[in-house]
């Protein structure tokens, strides 16, 4: 049965930046019937855009050479058109920057890259392709998981009452998200991690997180009990 | 210009905390620009939050007011936030954006050790009040876009602040997502 794996920019950004690139790629190569997807919004924000900006030339570098050699691929490796992902981004944008409004405005909470992830996953729950979406910025997350949380975020944080879209809440829900510490986690308990040792898991968990997984220091403790 | 009452106290308080040369109600003013900048994402407001932020950083600096073009480029933010106020009681959004830009343009004139500093304050500002909108619940995509930044800036700094350990961000059973990647690979 044909799966994927829909990879935010986020997510490619900690394994790229903690060089986990090859992890990645191990974990790739027991993926059976698998695709790593990028969409055409994600490629532009780790390869397109970084690759001109000398600081981030070589990270960008190294998850270009992933699309070269085909760990990472395009949506239309799984039949779906990149018009087919505009159109369903678009909508998805529009909702999900409607769904929160405070102060008499509405929240922009996503941007392309994120909503694009969500659509081609839309689009692939449709299709009957088992799908998740590795995210590993928080805002995604929590909208799919716990909007209700994201309110509660925005009113301690703006400090004005926030209203939000109940219906919109149903929009999103139906998605499966991970992040690249329980990827980094599979890798672990597969033996695919070059580094061997007890402290391997912790190390990588913790280093995923400096470099932008919004996971807790709580849930890295619960991960390495499970381990 | 929206909120422009906040943005004009904030700026003709700035103003205020220069000619005192008090850097530490600089920063504190910065850090009221980031509600505004978060809630209504208009780029004068995040342009105003970047500047007073590195205002406080640059003034901070001792070592950079003995370098050529400092007293310039003093006369030219001095002036800068002068204009923008004058702008902001005008209702005039056209020279706030104006004096907002010719600050920048200032910059890009420098020349020498000042020109490199204050470029990097300026990048790292962006980088910061980056972290703070992220902190506020809006994404590291629309984030980055807004500064005008890569997720890359975004991520390995925000990773170093405590938004990861935010209770509210925790949305999911951890043993349960552990299960979904594992079946994934089962």
């Amino acid at each position: 049965m044909t799966k994927a794996i829909i990879f935010d920019a986020s997510t490619l950004i900690s394994f790229s930046m903690n060089g986990l690139i090859e992890e990645v790629k191990a974990l790739k190569s027991i993926f059976k019937d698998g695709h790593f997807i990028i969409t055409n919004e994600v490629k532009s924000e780790v390869i397109d855009r970084p690759i001109k900006i000398k600081r981030f030339e070589l990270e960008a570098l190294k998850i270009k050479s992933m699309l070269d050699k085909g760990i990472l691929e395009m949506p239309s490796a799984l039949g779906v058109k990149d018009s087919e992902i505009a159109s369903k981004t678009n909508e998805i944008l529009e909702i999900a920057n409607k769904t929160f409004s405070g102060g008499d405005r509405d929240i922009k909470i996503l941007h392309l890259g994120e909503c694009a992830c969500l659509a081609l996953a839309g689009i692939l729950n449709k299709k009957g392709i088992q799908n998740v979406i590795a995210v590993d910025e928080r805002t995604t997350r929590m909208l799919v998981e716990k909007p209700e949380n994201l309110k509660k975020l925005f009113q301690k944080k703006f400090h004005i009452k926030i209203f939000s879209d109940p219906k919109n809440f149903k929009f999103f829900k139906g998605f499966n998200i991970i992040r690249s510490t329980e990827l980094a986690y599979v890798a672990y308990k597969k033996n695919l991690v070059r580094l061997k040792g007890e402290m391997v898991l912790d190390a990588m968990l913790y280093a995923l997180k400096f470099k932008g997984c919004a996971i807790s220091n709580e849930e890295i403790d619960e991960i390495k009990k499970l381990a | 210009m929206q909120e422009k009452e906040n943005v004009l106290r904030i700026m003709e308080e700035t103003k205020k905390a220069i000619a005192k040369g008090d850097i530490f109600a600089i920063k504190n003013l910065s850090n009221q620009t980031i509600n505004t900048a978060s809630l209504t994402q208009d780029p004068d407001n995040i342009t105003v939050a970047v500047i007073v932020y590195s205002l406080s950083k640059i003034l901070g600096r001792q070592d950079y007011h003995k370098l050529p073009d400092w007293e310039k480029f003093k006369i030219v933010f001095t002036s800068a936030v002068d204009g923008t106020i004058a702008g902001l009681k005008e209702n005039n959004e056209k020279i706030v954006s104006d004096y907002l830009e010719k600050i920048r343009a200032a910059i890009d004139k420098l020349s020498g050790k000042l020109k490199i500093y204050i470029q990097d304050v300026f990048r790292k500002a962006r980088i910061n009040k980056a972290s703070r909108i992220y902190e506020h619940g809006i994404s590291m995509g629309q984030t980055a876009k807004l500064l005008g930044i890569t997720q890359f800036e975004l991520a390995s700094y925000a990773g170093q602040t405590g938004i990861p350990d935010a209770p509210l961000g925790q949305t999911s059973n951890t043993k349960s997502r552990i299960k979904l990647a594992m079946d994934l690979f089962s």
